[in-house]
């Protein structure tokens, strides 16, 4: 190393480390705007679980209270009304269906976020499965005039079943929280229309297409978002926690499944979810459990 | 061998047993971390497939800094303490050519390496990056963990 630098050398190596300065300078304060976004998220994201906590304590509460209320008249109705108890029960089981079908959601939430989710694969009848869940929001859907309309289209071995490996809870779930979003964005006497069919690759595609409000572009970006709700349901009053398109993209993501939006403001909505067939095999190792894990080429670490 | 209870661990989940069990996972770009307490001799694994947690999602051990956090709690939940813990982290190789911009694998690896650190727990051994996928087999009890590297394919 020469100490001795002529003027010329000396100011071009000041320039350089000018720039170095510079350069380092501006990477700070990039990494420093990253921080604050982020820190900005988790801020956020905190303030809405709190609002979450506030709703969700809402969502218990108040249809325990019209279940206690709407049992405790049923007690007392006269022999001679007894038709009136038949509404009371309708809105005692449309209050407790609600009531289940949110803590199933909390509760899967609760499990995906522990680490403890893991598929559970089965052989499953695909039709029964929709049907089931259709019909489960029957009395739901019949009380606002909205009827479904089935397109399945997949001719597959006997008669009309269907059978597909996949975990049939985790998809009941799936589809229940597009359905009931569907039903819940929907105008009254509508008609929410669930398709099924199978791509070129063999994929299991289910749609579920309303006719309501639909999403604008700039809120389809962020509905995936935990807690998040867009307050444009026409037929809830502030119901839902903003968990179900959350969960449906985490279960969707332990089957190996994504989910697509095509909405219009104003024309409504299809969510579109793609479910590929489970192997029986994972990777290296069987489904069963019992295959031989030991391999003399087995590194020990 | 036979006293061994099995687990098969899936990704964005995480696992940890007071039980001796045996715990196989299979990685391409996600990383997994053991830690395996000396004094107790119990041991934990998570399997995560992103570096951080973006706040949209659920908070699932999907994301490095969740996983890694959450599996530590679960440990201290079962009477570990952090400075019996070790480390042996697997996985985060670049299986796909398309990924080479993203670099998921190497990003994972150094969230790894980045809040272990942090939280004073050593990593006495590694078998991470490379293109190949990896097959590894943890046991809790004496935290041995058993590991291959698959074929080249994807996974």
């Amino acid at each position: 190393m020469s100490t001795n630098l002529t003027d010329r050398q000396l100011l071009k190596e000041l320039r350089l480390r000018l720039e170095e300065g510079k350069k380092s300078q501006k990477e700070i304060t990039d990494l420093t705007l990253d921080l604050q976004s982020v820190s900005k998220k988790f801020k956020d994201s905190e303030a809405l679980k709190s609002h979450f906590i506030s709703n969700i304590s809402n969502e218990i509460v108040n249809p325990f209270t019209s279940i206690l209320g709407l049992s405790k008249a049923i007690l007392s109705v006269e022999k001679q009304d007894w038709k009136k108890v038949v509404s009371m029960v309708a809105l005692i089981h449309s209050e407790a269906f609600n009531l289940d079908f949110q803590l199933k959601n909390i509760f899967v939430a609760a499990k995906i976020e522990a680490g403890e989710i893991a598929p559970n694969i089965a052989k499953v009848n695909i039709r029964s499965l929709l049907q089931t869940v259709v019909d489960s929001f029957n009395i739901i859907s019949r009380k606002m005039g909205i009827s479904f309309d089935i397109q399945f289209n997949i001719e597959h071995g006997f008669g009309k079943n269907f059978y597909f490996k996949t975990d049939s809870e985790k998809l009941k779930l799936i589809l229940s929280n597009l359905i009931n979003n569907a039903l819940k964005y929907s105008y009254k006497d509508s008609k929410v229309v669930v398709s099924v069919w199978l791509d070129d690759e063999d994929v299991l595609k289910i749609g579920v297409q309303d006719f309501g409000t639909g999403i604008t572009e700039k809120n389809q970006k962020t509905i995936f978002e935990r807690f998040k709700r867009l307050d444009t349901g026409i037929n809830s009053i502030n119901r839902g926690h903003g968990l179900g398109l959350s969960i449906t993209k985490a279960l969707l993501d332990v089957l190996s499944g994504n989910i697509e939006i095509d909405s219009k403001k104003g024309e409504g909505s299809t969510f579109t979810i793609s479910v590929p067939e489970a192997k029986n095999i994972v990777d290296g190792f069987s489904g069963d459990g019992n295959d031989i894990f030991f391999d003399d080429e087995d590194e020990i670490f | 061998m036979t006293q061994y209870l099995q687990h098969f661990l899936y990704p964005s989940s995480l696992f940890v047993s007071k039980e001796p069990y045996l715990v196989k996972t299979i990685l391409g770009s996600c990383v997994a971390i053991c830690l395996w307490d000396s004094r107790l001799r119990i041991g934990g694994i998570n399997h995560y497939m992103l570096p951080t947690w973006n706040g949209n999602d659920l908070a699932s051990p999907k994301y490095g800094n969740v996983a890694t956090d959450k599996l530590i709690d679960r440990l201290v939940f079962h009477g570990s303490r952090i400075q019996d813990l070790q480390a042996k982290i697997f996985g985060g190789g670049e299986m796909m050519e398309s990924n080479t911009k993203t670099l998921i694998g190497e990003r994972n690896i150094r969230l790894a390496r980045i809040i272990l650190e942090e939280r004073g727990i050593p990593i006495v051994a590694s078998s991470t990056g490379g293109k190949r996928g990896r097959k590894i087999i943890f046991f809790t009890d004496t935290g041995e963990v058993r590991h291959k590297l698959l074929e080249k394919k994807t996974l």
